[in-house]
């Protein structure tokens, strides 16, 4: 996996595995452009998404971002996770390229897209197929001691046409971490989570994460995707690493009421409690109701587990697990692998919108275009299937649409997972052990109090 | 990472002992035997120790950062991947993926002053070029179980979690980086042919806890004695000796 010679990159020997078509996107950590591999003649070619990493800022090497990223995907492979397909380094100019599965789409832009252009909610046969994928990855990554971190809309991608149409992939690894207990405390390594999707426990100073905290942005996303707009729309305050976020907290109290210590124990030991003491408790919260805010009847499976995501005390904050196993998972519509077709067959399609291409911008962010890039001279477009006016939608085949009923839920749910730590074994790395059948000759047997973390034989509890 | 060591890739790439001992054929053409590659990857090991030390990171990152230099020549050799430069790279490179990370200048700075020979004086730029090199090398691959992870439960289990046989078994852990044993067993193995030395030193009878255990006992006792073999041998391994290695690497073919 990887390599990468040339000083520019269209000499860059991995560049020639892939057409180019533009940039889609930049961030904090670099650009992003849409490639196609390039395929013999018969044989379809994939879309690839490539994040080029910018240098730290401090001239130190490939970013710890891009070392985390790495290091995680190089050892998960899940349906609900994004696919790490190749790394790429250029040596010449020291920069390093992560290639994935491209996604057409993401919760950001296709709740934007029903509030301000349709006008109308998302179906609720999508919320629950993508909920309920969106909670299939996670628990996948919380079972191999990850947690995400920074889990918001614009970091959940759905898959556009093919054969993993609808289906949704948790990417943005950037921010995620290995969890074996003790977790260094939070202020070593500055705050993450956006600050809507930002767990109480996080914005009251504490000082160890655990996986509750990405259930928490769950909650905040199923509000959002029930409604289009953010639950907590709080303004961030950017004084320090962890300053005290008054007035997000405002923003959570009036929904839910106050948190109590009679409720949440371990309240009192959080390090911004007593600010909270002096800011906060002060005001007089009339709890508005998560119901009044989502539109739901405190009666209805929806708002039950929307409820449960929401809870104050981490400890008691339902896991992805157990979210997959909610009552509201079981009731019609179910959920289904596409979650993009409609709930009625006589239902309109929704034609969301593909990503705007930037075919002006070549590898190395430079706005020109790349030499061995032919401009389609009538449109001046880029050739092939990416051609056109990328920001006008098109219309989606509907891919046949698969329910699942509830018995065969734990069967998705494990057909997904088989492969996993299987997915990139590296051509000149031989596998001199495969992986072990049920008993491993050189496992630990007995004793489940043990806890051996790493090892199958105990089982730990996720929270810590 | 994996929950579970069986499904992640340091499992699938443990490597048989004549894979890891294989002294790459540039090596060979300078005249390094085997004895002089296991001399120097111990030194680097030290090396990286040392320079741990002097910038202050945990244990667990110099664990890591010596299994990526074992794992880099088990694949490159050292003359083209030169060992000096390769050991602070790969703290360098483990701080990150342990998240503690260390600034390339404050390695260079305590390189300068732990070494005055030429030989070691590398810049930050040499540190961030090889550390691209050193990602591609391990393909990257940057998850390392360690046997310090399983350590502290299994001596509870046993009822050894006294700070005597704590003490005493971490270091027999720290020292087992010395050799190849990361690169070759699985790590809870490491950590029961640690416990097997220290309760046989001091005379603790953990017969009857062992036999409870699915593990091959022929393992971890062939472990342990691999661990008892590299002390015994400990003192031949002088400056004298290992410089002569390195020294090597510096003749042209």
């Amino acid at each position: 996996m990887g390599d990468g010679s040339g000083s520019r990159w269209s000499r860059a020997e991995w560049v020639q595995q892939y057409d180019l078509l533009g940039k889609i996107g930049e961030g904090t950590y670099g650009l992003v452009f849409l490639a196609r591999t390039k395929s013999p003649v018969g044989t379809p070619s994939k879309s690839i998404a490539i994040k080029k990493f910018k240098q730290s800022k401090d001239g130190d090497g490939v970013s710890p971002t891009a070392i985390r990223e790495i290091m995680l995907l190089r050892e998960i492979t899940h349906e609900n996770v994004v696919k790490l397909v190749n790394v790429h380094i250029n040596h010449a100019d020291m920069s390093l390229y992560l290639a994935f599965d491209y996604a057409e789409h993401d919760l950001y832009e296709i709740i934007r897209h029903h509030r301000d252009k349709l006008n109308h909610s998302i179906n609720q046969y999508t919320v629950k197929s993508l909920l309920w994928q969106l909670l299939n990855g996670l628990s996948y990554l919380h079972s191999n001691w990850m947690i995400h971190r920074d889990l918001k809309p614009s970091n959940i991608l759905v898959m556009g046409e093919g054969e993993e149409h609808g289906v949704v992939k948790i990417a943005d690894f950037g921010l995620a971490r290995i969890y074996q207990a003790p977790l260094k405390p939070l202020s070593d390594n500055g705050v993450v989570v956006t600050i809507w999707y930002r767990a109480p426990e996080l914005l009251l100073g504490a000082k160890h994460y655990t996986s509750a905290v990405d259930m928490w942005a769950m909650g905040c996303i199923f509000a959002e995707l029930l409604t289009l707009k953010p639950l907590f729309q709080g303004a961030e305050v950017k004084a320090t690493s962890n300053p005290f976020q008054l007035d997000q907290l405002d923003k959570i109290f009036k929904v839910l009421g106050h948190p109590t210590l009679e409720k949440w124990p371990s309240l009192a030991s959080l390090p911004h409690w007593q600010q909270d003491v002096q800011h906060i408790q002060g005001h007089k919260y009339d709890n508005a109701g998560l119901y009044n805010v989502v539109h739901l009847s405190p009666k209805s499976p929806a708002y039950d587990l929307l409820s449960k995501m929401l809870e104050y005390d981490p400890r008691k904050r339902l896991t992805a697990a157990q979210a997959l196993e909610h009552e509201y998972f079981k009731i019609e519509p179910l959920p289904g692998r596409n979650a993009l077709v409609p709930c009625q067959l006589g239902e309109k399609i929704v034609n969301y919108p593909t990503r705007p291409v930037d075919t002006t911008t070549d590898l190395e962010g430079t706005t020109n275009l790349p030499p061995s890039q032919t401009v389609n001279a009538v449109s001046g477009s880029m050739p092939g299937p990416h051609g056109s006016n990328r920001s006008v939608p098109r219309p989606m085949n509907v891919v046949g649409m698969q329910r699942l009923p509830p018995q065969a839920m734990a069967a998705y749910n494990l057909s997904s997972q088989a492969a996993m730590g299987d997915g990139m074994n590296p051509g000149d790395i031989s596998k001199h052990r495969g992986v072990p059948q049920a008993h491993q000759p050189q496992q630990l047997r007995r004793k489940e109090q043990m806890g051996m973390p790493g090892y199958p034989a105990q089982q730990k509890s996720r929270r810590l | 990472m994996a929950a579970n060591f069986w499904t992640s890739s340091h499992y699938k790439h443990l490597l048989d002992q004549e894979d890891v001992d294989m002294v790459n054929p540039l090596d060979k053409e300078k005249g390094i035997t085997l004895e002089d590659f296991k001399l120097i990857k111990m030194h680097m090991a030290n090396y990286i120790l040392k320079l741990a030390q002097q910038v202050k990171v945990r244990q667990r990152v110099v664990a890591t950062a010596i299994t990526y230099m074992r794992r880099v020549y088990t694949r490159k050799s050292m003359t083209e991947y030169d060992p000096r430069l390769v050991a602070p790279t790969c703290l360098y490179l483990a701080s990150k993926a342990e998240e503690s990370t260390v600034q390339a200048r404050l390695l260079v700075f305590y390189i300068k002053k732990l070494y005055t020979d030429d030989k070691y004086r590398y810049e930050i730029k040499d540190i961030l070029e090889m550390e691209m090199k050193i990602l591609e090398a391990l393909n990257y691959y940057l998850v390392v179980y360690h046997p310090y992870r399983s350590l502290s439960p299994l001596l509870q289990d046993a009822g050894l979690n006294d700070l005597n046989m704590t003490q005493l078994t971490w270091g027999f852990v720290n020292d087992t980086y010395k050799m190849d044993l990361i690169l070759v067993h699985p790590p809870h193995l490491i950590a029961l042919a640690c416990i097997y030395i220290a309760s046989v030193l001091r005379e603790k009878d953990t017969t009857a806890w062992f036999e409870e255990l699915r593990v091959d006992m022929n393992v971890v006792k062939n472990i342990s004695m691999e661990i008892l073999d590299f002390y015994e041998s400990n003192r031949m391994f002088t400056d004298e000796r290992i410089n002569s290695a390195l020294q090597k690497l510096s003749l042209r073919p």
